[in-house]
């Protein structure tokens, strides 16, 4: 797995290359501990080029919002394939997270 | 196709591949590929990790038969079992945010057919390759 971080207007955008699942979620969830230890108020996780996750990778993202939440902090989740996509509609967790088809668009939500 | 892995997720990585590259050379769609990548590596992380607890003097068998229009994989731990009907429903509001809970409502909801036998420590799951709904209700074979 390949992570990219960028920083516009105050927004993190985090850009992920390959899988989210158990043997990357650890490594996943470390890039996120200084953008939590430093209350980034939104995050933007770029998934277009995640072709698989697992509940682990679910898990992980859910654990990152709560972490996230405790500050008001939000996340918003870019390009996800349909195949991932249908992961987070299966488990509802499409009610947890903001989607969006573009990351132009989430930027400017 | 039968064998006996340790709890290791390199080796769980290692029997999702050999069964991918098993996949991807009968022309099946990558849909169904996912659905199958997803079950099956989410039934072999609870043997591995809630079934035998990671212990290393425990093993898993898993036993797959692959026909022109089918997969079926069966999963078996050495662990105490335990009941699938009592994991609460990720889904619900008030399990949102639990962390866990999503494997086996996954394995249910991708695969076209799943059963728990021998007290929870199997389960069998098949998937048609001609399939296009992924399962909204629990189905047994």
């Amino acid at each position: 797995m390949n992570i990219k971080s960028d920083n516009k207007n105050g927004i993190s955008i985090v850009r992920v290359e390959g899988n989210i699942d158990i043997s990357t979620s650890p490594d996943f969830k470390k890039h996120f501990k200084k953008i939590i230890g430093d209350k980034v108020g939104t995050v933007v996780i770029n998934l277009e080029k995640v072709d698989y996750m697992d509940s682990s990778g679910l898990a992980t993202l859910v654990e990152i919002y709560k972490n996230m939440r405790k500050y008001d902090g939000t996340i918003r989740l870019v390009k996800l394939s349909d195949k991932v996509k249908g992961l987070f509609e299966i488990t509802k967790l499409d009610k947890l997270f903001k989607i969006f088809d573009d990351e132009a668009l989430a930027l400017d939500n | 196709m039968k064998s006996d892995i340790a709890n290791d997720s390199y080796l769980l990585k290692e029997e999702s591949k050999k069964l991918i590259s098993l996949l991807k050379g009968k022309g099946i769609s990558e849909d169904v590929i996912f659905d199958i990548h997803v079950g099956f590596e989410e039934a072999l992380r609870n043997a591995m990790i809630h079934g035998n607890k990671l212990d290393i003097n425990k093993k898993v068998t898993v036993e797959i038969t692959l026909t022109d229009k089918d997969v079926i994989i069966r999963v078996q731990d050495e662990g105490d079992g335990f009941e699938p009907e009592k994991v609460p429903d990720p889904t619900l509001d008030e399990n949102l945010l639990n962390e866990r809970g999503r494997g086996v409502y996954l394995i249910t909801h991708l695969m076209d057919e799943v059963k728990y036998v021998d007290g929870g420590r199997t389960v069998v799951m098949k998937k048609d390759f001609d399939s296009t709904v992924r399962k909204k209700t629990e189905n047994k074979i």
